[in-house]
């Protein structure tokens, strides 16, 4: 494939145009549009296998990467925006997965919304949401990153705002946008940083991902302070924040729970799959940055707080798809964890597995949810405490949940336990290695891995195995037949939920190789952009846009495994060493989180409500998800944000408005009256008026002049030579 | 003694005459007279002139020309005037007043 920003743009522009066609010119929504919806999703997942394909089993060397790009407007020598495409190892997964998991979202969605009153509309939005994801995958710049990243935000807002005759939902889609918004302003003005330093450092402004790495290998961030702070410092912590609102982390984690209000396939497209994803891949495209700005342990902080609250408020949540949420953003604390402790290559991975599992969980959720329905109320049923024993009842939905929720709870043989066991790994190897602060991630991550372990049993047993809570629900339940759009997705997102796929031996790690083949392609293909490596982009020439493809051709070596990831032999021994360590434990961890779960819940050995008794005041906290609502509502927004509005709304109307705009009108009433004068005295009178009284006068004396008596002439003329004569 | 400057006195006062007859005749036939006295106070002039400063025959020739002119336009002159009475039946000056539009 040659890879031209020509070539490559089909991808994210085939859903743009499936989501134009259908929002402007398929009017009335029918089954045309969702037809395109899905053609177009299926022809950028053709393009991305394609890529994936080219990337992946032609094993380019880790350091490949596409860069072409084209002006997308120039202001002059100095400010120039180029937008374009960069296509690494990263990319071409990301891609991958990104249109896999749309494509079969598409697919399930036309199961699951076939009955509701905006078919059309939810698959526009999801059209453009896809569209606005790849875009943000292959985007050269950050920049360009920030317009898709916007996008998908508003089309977040428009999918939880699906259902919007409810009152919830509104205020959800509200509080999601709002909440990211936060994010978002300090990624641009993370940006406007970055933009400053690469124009002083190079002489030319740009935010493309390698002139950053360039002038971080240049060193131009070097000695420059903001208010005291290193530079760097301050930028990674801006652009990081953007990933701290996309990605639900803790202290902007408050939106997610409430954008489960949107339907169910967008939940698993955008809260759980992929969108918030993207704040943890903008996080990966930045390491270097995050590095240099000596962030890493701040970041791993954060995950590892998130990874704990939410796996500790899923604990008490009796709502399906809320502890499917939460789950989602303990998994994201996850990712970011792995960042944060340089585990770069697992937590992609992470990431990875996880958008898999965790559509396949949402599915099967909407799965469940769309076949319980209230004959009382006529509404899908998502309340646990009222199912029970559908295992029997749809036996397709319960495998593939089942499977995913062994992928994410970590048992062996299952993606999850590979990518989270390499996190934790990796977190223990810091924590062992550089000890002090490094050991709160790493324990917190632990325990988190145990809860999860025991909430997705938990929500497991609860769901699908006991006695039916609610006998007249179960009655009227229909059993599950195999259907394309309904089963097919899921199954095929199950089957990803394997490990060998990402590791290439059963676990993960050397303790049950796969027999055949050994590739671990992912550790084979993406490296961490760690300091030492940058200097590559050192002497690098700003890429231009030209038809010709000018990069050098030479085949680039294919990148080999090296099982000691560079590293000497007793360090290597070292690294194994500590990651089987954390791979036992963590083994050991998620079965006792299940059988903490089976004991509870299905054996009955423990009373869950004793220990709600007896940790009551906990119990609280949790259900009120730490009083974090509580204090964004209540502290920050109705005592710090509202007090403020309405001082600003005070000087607005009593001064601004008052002596601002009043004199202002008195002023010009001034003005006015003024320039009314002077037209009429001055302009009409003596302007206008004056002209012809000046032509009067001269008509007067030309008038006289020309009496046509010859001797007057005469006279003139004797006078004129008279006068002619002495003035010589 | 004669001298250049009798003579000229005389063609002054001949050509000052020319003028307020021009001025203040209202008879066109008076004013016609009153341009031959200003020709023949010029010719008087070149023929002083060449008698006390160049005495050649230069300027005995600009008279003659100046009689024959004058008689010349002493004709035109008058036929304008008869053409003029026939048309007003008037010789006023007073009365030629189309060149004022």
């Amino acid at each position: 494939m040659d890879y031209t920003v020509g070539s490559v743009a089909p991808i994210v522009l085939l859903p743009f145009f499936a989501f134009a066609i259908n929002a402007f010119i398929v009017k009335r929504f029918t089954k045309t549009a969702v037809g395109i919806s899905c053609l177009a999703i299926f022809g950028s997942l053709l393009y991305s296998l394609a890529i994936f394909k080219d990337f992946v089993f032609g094993q380019y060397a880790t350091n490949y990467y596409i860069h072409k790009v084209f002006t997308w407007f120039d202001l002059g020598p100095s400010f120039k925006l180029n937008m374009g495409i960069y296509i690494d190892n990263l990319t071409a997964v990301m891609l991958l997965m990104v249109s896999g998991c749309a494509f079969l979202i598409h697919i399930f969605s036309t199961y699951y919304m076939a009955d509701d009153i905006r078919f059309g509309r939810f698959f526009v939005y999801m059209s453009l949401f896809t569209s606005a994801m790849l875009g943000l995958v292959v985007s050269d710049n950050l920049l360009g990153m920030f317009i898709f990243w916007e996008i998908m935000g508003f089309c977040s807002y428009s999918l939880i705002g699906h259902y919007y005759e409810k009152e919830e939902a509104g205020a959800a889609s509200i509080k999601a946008f709002m909440t990211t918004r936060v994010g978002d302003v300090f990624f641009l003005l993370g940006i406007v940083m970055v933009w400053h330093t690469v124009a002083r450092a190079t002489g030319e402004g740009s935010v493309a991902l390698v002139d950053i790495y360039k002038v971080l290998a240049m060193g131009g961030f070097d000695n420059l302070t903001l208010w005291g702070f290193p530079l760097v410092t301050c930028a990674a912590l801006a652009i990081f924040m953007g990933t701290i609102g996309k990605s639900a982390q803790f202290p902007l984690q408050v939106w997610l729970p409430d954008a489960m209000m949107g339907p169910t396939p967008c939940s698993a497209l955008i809260h759980a799959a992929t969108m918030v994803a993207a704040g943890v891949f903008l996080s990966l495209r930045i390491y270097p940055l995050l590095e240099a700005g000596n962030l890493t342990t701040f970041v791993a902080y954060i995950g590892a707080i998130t990874a704990f609250g939410a796996a500790t408020i899923a604990l008490v949540q009796t709502d399906l798809k809320a502890v499917l949420a939460y789950s989602t953003i303990s998994q994201l604390g996850y990712m970011v964890l792995g960042i944060g402790v340089g585990a770069y290559n697992a937590a992609f991975m992470h990431l990875i597995t996880h958008a898999v599992f965790k559509a396949c969980l949402f599915l099967s959720a909407g799965s469940v949810i769309h076949s319980l329905h209230d004959h009382h109320t006529h509404a899908h049923v998502q309340e646990m405490p009222r199912m029970g024993g559908l295992r029997k009842k749809m036996p397709l939905t319960f495998l593939a949940m089942m499977c995913c929720t062994l992928a994410i709870s970590g048992i062996p043989f299952f993606s999850g336990f590979v990518s989270k066991d390499r996190i934790l790994g990796d977190a223990l190897l810091r924590a062992l290695d550089d000890g002090g602060a490094l050991w709160g991630p790493a324990v917190l991550g632990f325990v988190a891995a145990f809860l999860t372990a025991f909430y997705m049993f938990r929500m497991m047993f609860l769901t699908f195995f006991g006695n039916p809570k609610d006998q007249e629900l179960y009655d009227h339940t229909h059993v599950e037949k195999l259907s394309w759009n309904r089963n097919v997705p899921l199954l095929v997102l199950t089957l990803f939920t394997l490990g060998f796929w990402y590791s290439g031996s059963f676990t993960g790690q050397k303790l049950v190789k796969f027999p055949v083949i050994k590739k671990e392609w992912f550790q084979t293909l993406i490296e961490k952009p760690e300091k030492s490596k940058l200097g590559r982009f050192k002497d690098l020439k700003r890429q231009e846009w030209s038809s010709v493809d000018n990069r050098d051709k030479t085949p680039l070596p294919k990148s080999s495994y090296d099982p000691n990831h560079g590293l000497s032999e007793e360090r290597a021994h070292h690294v194994h060493h500590v990651h089987h360590i954390g791979a036992i434990l963590s083994i050991i961890i998620a079965f006792s989180g299940v059988g903490l779960a089976y004991l509870m819940y299905v054996a009955g050995k423990l009373n869950p409500s004793w220990w709600v008794n007896k940790l009551s005041g906990w119990y609280k906290a949790l259900q009120n998800k730490y009083y974090f609502d509580d204090f964004y509502i209540k502290g920050v927004i109705q005592k710090g944000l509202l007090k403020l509005n309405n001082l600003l709304a005070a000087f607005d109307m009593g001064i601004f408005d008052r002596f601002a705009i009043d004199g202002w009108k008195t002023i010009n009433e001034w003005a006015f009256r003024l320039s009314g004068k002077f037209d009429d005295e001055v302009i009409d009178k003596a302007g206008v008026g004056g002209g012809p009284l000046v032509v009067k006068g001269f008509n007067v004396i030309l008038r006289t002049l020309q009496s046509g008596k010859v001797q007057f002439y005469f006279i003139v003329i004797i006078v004129v030579l008279v006068s002619y004569i002495f003035s010589i | 003694m004669i001298t250049l400057s009798s003579y000229l006195v005389i063609s002054t006062i001949l050509f000052l005459a020319g003028i307020v007859v021009m001025i203040a005749r209202k008879n066109i036939v008076a004013i016609l007279l009153g341009i031959e006295l200003i020709l023949n106070a010029s010719a008087l002039n070149f023929v002083a002139y060449t008698k006390f400063v160049n005495q050649n025959l230069d300027g005995h020739i600009f008279p003659l020309f100046i009689i024959i002119v004058a008689a010349a336009e002493a004709a035109v002159g008058l036929a304008i005037v008869i053409r003029f009475y026939q048309i007003r039946e008037s010789i006023h000056i007073d009365d030629a007043t189309q060149l004022q539009s």
